[in-house]
């Protein structure tokens, strides 16, 4: 019994001492960085194209093609001798304790650089921790909670716009609807899977809908492993909304649409806030009765007029992940690498502090990325606060940009034609 | 019965806990300090699980709401009330032991798995509690303030998180061998013998599981204030939910239900499938580790259906009983 | 005033059809234990093979009511082969190691699911019966009426079977006391095997007919099975009927919690139901003992 034990202990020790599977045997010059991601569990779907895209991102800076964008093209780090970037991944699992074990394995034992992650807000939430602790810049390319950049952390930068910002769009986007089509919208259901990620949009869609005095005629939390809404969209269509805010998962956001099809829920509009409503899945059950719909992206292919670069990326995504596109979350996870590249060889050196000194200074024109953001400068906080959304409305069975004005290509349909009429 | 001194357990214990000691102090790598912990902290959780689901025989899969008493307690406390989580001890203690009286009052009448449904009903229950109250964080959580000290059961070295997970879990073992050798042990091995005749003879099945049961609540609730304090993030999905109940039974039931040593083991290979072969494969993303993990499970139940402390206890018997036979 | 009716009309009629779908995947469940003792936890495992399995066939051009037979037998002889490799292991052991056994296969079949079809999401292309019907004030998806129906002719003939076949009868006395039946020359161990292929048959008709309302992928099985438990037990293991019973009522309760309290609880009187039932009837709402 002893023994068992005591060889099972040994056992652990001496496996974790073993080199882990990612050290290659011809080493030139490398920068590691750590990449941290949900490629197990339930947003494993997502993880893997944004592991797919991060390892697009280190092609691009390590070869020699060059593309409007910071970096590609590089051949590695020009001011670190091209020394090449290479990223080390680790599977937070979805769980914020593993996300840590992760953060710690990749700064301990891989001698990260930086950390780049972790998609889900929770997992980002304690892998920064872990970075804020050790002292080693932290990268979030595509988390949406609105708090994770009010803590107070130095090491902390986020590319993308959060939630609150999102949100934000949303009323700009009704307040620019009323001065060029006079809609009239006073009413608004806010629908939102329990999570954290639903709470969070849901929290600031409220606050922002009071700010710009609009009634809040339901707030409806539901739990994203339901199989039926029938409640739900009763109560919804009880409330009488003039617009339904929504913040679902590909399953619930299938069950939602169904459902209001047949309950002839009708409304202004459907106003998304992307994940389910943007995943090709949802396209492709739906069909038709998808059309309608307006859902917050954070990208699309049709701002490639001004940014040159997004078709051409496009093209090697999909060679590299199923012929799916280019999407807002894999968009931006290439740019967080990119910006950490950019970042570290300005930096000219691999010290913390440096590359910290370099990222506050990142100041990248909208154009010269993959996203439709007037620029990439963060704020004293980490935050960039150049970011925006884009509104898109799914018409013919297309994602077409329709708002900023500035950059749609469509004119919007609104009102939603009633369920009984299409 | 051996004198304490000559208990095999205890001796066990004792060469496990200096082990332990040594690895805080000696080892360096972070993440096999990680996973030390995360072992230690199962292995509690495990033998908690084990009073009484093993020991008692109702089998629970609602036990991860005492480990978020705990963890809760402590996130509250902190971030909350801004004081030491230390009170998150006595505090998480005292509501996990209310819960589980609460609870386990009315459903120990069920039988088997009408009980088992029933823990998974309460669970349920208490984490869309959680999730609707907004001073308990709802679904965001809470995030712990940074501290540092012993004070604030904070620390930036991993040993001192380490060297309090052995002591719980020295705390959790001497406990479990202490109750197999008490009367509340030897009244459960009754009723799980012969519920009839045990109740025949007036042992108080109720009685007797609730103080188990409560037992088992706090020692859940502690490893879940040293698991916030660690993690420094709570919220239900890592504290209340299903998944983390069934993990808990899992590490009670691999490794062998009703024994002492049991719930070690288990945590042993929860630790090192799940988490430590999940951080060497896990960037493949192709879900390998739970594969292995499940054909693992499925394999010992197959082979060793009494977990594996337990056919080790067997074959242990089997070679006495030759020896003693003259074989 | 009207409105209101209304609104309970649809309430009413909504919930009943969430109870017969979750009495799909639930009679298949009751059964086993009623024969051998053995709650699968792996049922909703099972589930979404039967998923994957009719996607599959739906890609080769077979719509779920063709391929509905094609289903339920391959899910009859994958469920022998599974009791005769492992179930009849576990029988062997101590209570719990069905417990954790089926677990296991729980977590392998889930892991196998994530690393052979990966964790995206499938739905049948064209799915029929999309049509939504319109009684009065009432409306439902066609897909939902099949499926309703589906759960009554699979409720309906099981318990036929159970009733009024020989083999049923067979089953029925090998439940009700294994000893006696063994003596009365009843094979028990064929017993078992015929017993669990019979359920996992039942969650292959299950999953066909889900596929024209959801999708597929590796974890659908968690969500469906979680509520098939509690209906389970709430109608009592072992019995048919109360499998049924017990889903028509987490059906409506869920549905009318939802509206009447609030949807974030919904499920909160289904689980106060089932607490307060068990209390006052330990073996459940129909079951035996």
């Amino acid at each position: 019994m002893r023994r068992l034990i005591l060889t099972g202990l040994a056992a652990i020790l001496a496996f974790s001492t073993l080199p882990s599977a990612s050290i290659s045997a011809a080493d030139g010059p490398e920068i590691k960085i750590g990449s941290i991601l949900p490629l197990t569990g339930s947003s494993a779907q997502t993880g893997a194209g944004l592991k797919a895209a991060q390892q697009l991102a280190e092609d691009l800076v390590n070869g020699h093609i060059s593309y409007p964008l910071p970096m590609a093209g590089a051949r590695g780090l020009p001011n670190l001798g091209h020394a090449h970037i290479k990223l080390i991944f680790a599977d937070s699992q979805g769980k914020p304790d593993q996300a840590k074990a992760a953060a710690e394995q990749l700064i301990t034992q891989e001698k990260v650089v930086a950390l780049i992650g972790a998609y889900t807000s929770s997992t980002t939430a304690t892998a920064s921790q872990v970075a804020e602790r050790y002292g080693i810049p932290f990268l979030n390319p595509s988390s949406a909670n609105p708090k994770l950049h009010l803590r107070g952390f130095k090491w902390f930068f986020r590319t993308t716009p959060h939630d609150g910002i999102f949100s934000e769009n949303f009323f700009a986007f009704l307040a620019d609807m009323k001065k060029k089509k006079n809609i009239s919208v006073k009413k608004l259901a806010i629908v939102y899977e329990d999570g954290l990620f639903g709470t969070g949009s849901a929290d600031a869609e409220e606050e922002t809908a009071k700010k710009f005095n609009y009634e809040i005629v339901a707030k409806i939390p539901y739990s994203a492993n339901t199989t039926e809404v029938t409640a739900e969209v009763q109560k919804i269509k009880a409330a009488k909304p003039d617009v339904i805010l929504i913040t679902s998962y590909l399953p619930d956001s299938l069950l939602y649409m169904k459902a209001f099809k047949e309950q002839s829920v009708d409304v202004q509009a459907i106003l998304a806030q992307d994940a389910g409503f943007i995943d090709p899945g949802f396209l492709r059950t739906l069909g038709k009765e998808a059309n309608f719909v307006f859902t917050r992206e954070v990208f699309s292919l049709d701002i490639k007029q001004r940014n040159k670069s997004v078709p051409l990326i496009d093209q090697l995504f999909r060679q590299r992940f199923n012929n799916a596109p280019l999407d807002g979350n894999t968009a931006r996870d290439i740019m967080g690498v990119l910006v950490l590249a950019d970042a570290i060889n300005r930096a000219k050196s691999t010290q913390p502090d440096a590359i910290r000194t370099a990222l506050q200074q990142t100041d990248i024109p909208g154009e010269r990325t993959l996203m439709p953001w007037t620029r990439i400068k963060f704020d004293a906080t980490g935050q960039n606060t150049f970011g925006a959304g884009i509104i898109e409305q799914i018409l013919d069975q297309k994602y077409e940009t329709i708002w900023p004005f500035a950059v749609s290509v469509k004119e919007p349909i609104w009102p939603m034609p009633a369920w009984s009429k299409r | 019965m051996k004198t304490i001194a000559r208990d095999r357990n205890v001796l066990t214990l004792i060469g496990l806990l200096v082990i332990g000691v040594f690895a805080a102090f000696g080892v360096r790598d972070v993440v096999v300090l990680d996973l030390l912990f995360t072992l230690l902290i199962y292995a509690v959780l495990g033998q908690s699980w084990n009073w009484i689901s093993g020991y008692g025989g109702n089998i629970s899969f609602g036990h991860a709401i005492f480990f978020g008493c705990g963890a809760y307690a402590a996130a509250i406390a902190t971030a909350r009330f801004g004081i030491s989580p230390w009170f998150a001890f006595p505090l998480g203690a005292a509501v996990a032991a209310v819960l589980a009286l609460a609870v386990g009052y009315p459903t120990f009448a069920l039988r088997g798995h009408y009980f088992s449904i029933a823990t998974i009903a309460v669970g349920a229950l208490v984490e869309t509690f959680v999730k609707t109250q907004p001073y308990l964080g709802r679904a965001n959580g809470f995030e712990l303030p940074i501290a540092n000290g012993f004070a604030a059961l904070q620390f930036t070295e991993k040993w001192p998180y380490v060297l309090l997970a052995l002591a719980l879990f020295a705390i959790a073992q001497a406990a479990t061998i202490g109750l197999e050798r008490s009367r509340l042990g030897y009244y459960l091995r009754a009723l799980r013998a012969n519920y009839g005749a045990a109740a025949s003879v007036g042992i108080d099945e109720r009685r007797w599981k609730l103080i188990a049961f409560a037992g088992s609540a706090v020692l859940a609730s502690a490893a879940g204030v040293l698991y916030a304090q660690y993690t420094l993030f709570v919220d239900p999905s890592s504290t209340l939910a299903l998944p983390i109940s069934i993990d808990i039974a899992l590490v009670g039931v691999v490794g062998g239900i009703g024994t002492v040593w049991g719930p070690p083991v288990g945590a042993l290979v929860y630790v090192f499938l799940a988490k430590a072969v999940a951080l060497k494969l896990g960037g493949a993303g192709k879900g390998y580790d739970l594969v292995i993990y499940g054909a693992l499970i499925v394999a010992i139940a197959a082979v060793r259906p009494s977990g594996i402390v337990g056919a080790a206890i067997e074959a242990l018997r089997r070679r006495r009983a030759v020896r003693e036979a003259g074989g | 005033m009207e409105q209101t009716i209304d609104v309970f009309a649809q309430l009413l009629v909504s919930g009943l059809l969430a109870g017969l779908l979750f009495a799909l995947v639930a009679v298949g469940l009751t059964l086993v234990y009623g024969v051998m003792d053995v709650v699968n936890f792996a049922h909703g495992e099972f589930l979404m093979l039967a998923m994957y399995a009719a996607f599959g066939l739906a890609l080769l051009g077979l719509q779920p009511l063709v391929a509905l037979p094609l289903v339920v037998i391959a899910m009859f002889f994958f469920g022998i082969v599974v009791y005769r490799l492992f179930i009849r292991r576990l029988l062997a052991g101590p209570p719990e190691a069905t417990v954790f056994g089926t677990f296991g296969l729980l977590v392998l079949l889930q892991g196998l699911a994530q690393a052979l079809f990966t964790s995206d999401f499938f739905s049948i292309p064209n799915r029929p019966f999309a049509q939504t019907l319109h009684f009065g004030s009432v409306s439902v998806g066609a897909a939902a009426i099949v499926e309703g129906i589906g759960a009554l002719v699979l409720t309906g003939a099981l318990f036929a079977f159970v009733e009024y076949t020989e083999t049923g009868r067979a089953l029925r006395a090998v439940s009700e006391d294994r000893i006696a039946a063994t003596l009365m020359g009843i094979d028990v161990g064929r017993m078992n095997a015929v017993a669990f292929g019979i359920g996992a048959a039942c969650v292959g008709a299950a999953g066909t007919l889900l596929m024209l309302s959801y999708p597929v992928y590796p974890r659908v099985g968690a969500d469906f099975a979680l509520t098939a438990f509690v209906v389970v037990a709430l109608g009592g293991f072992g019995s048919v009927q109360g499998a049924l019973v017990g889903a028509l009522l987490v059906g409506v309760l869920e549905v009318f919690g939802g509206f009447y309290l609030a949807p974030e609880i919904k499920m909160v009187p289904v689980y106060l139901a089932y607490l307060v039932v068990v209390l006052v009837r330990p073996q459940g709402l129909l079951g035996r003992r």
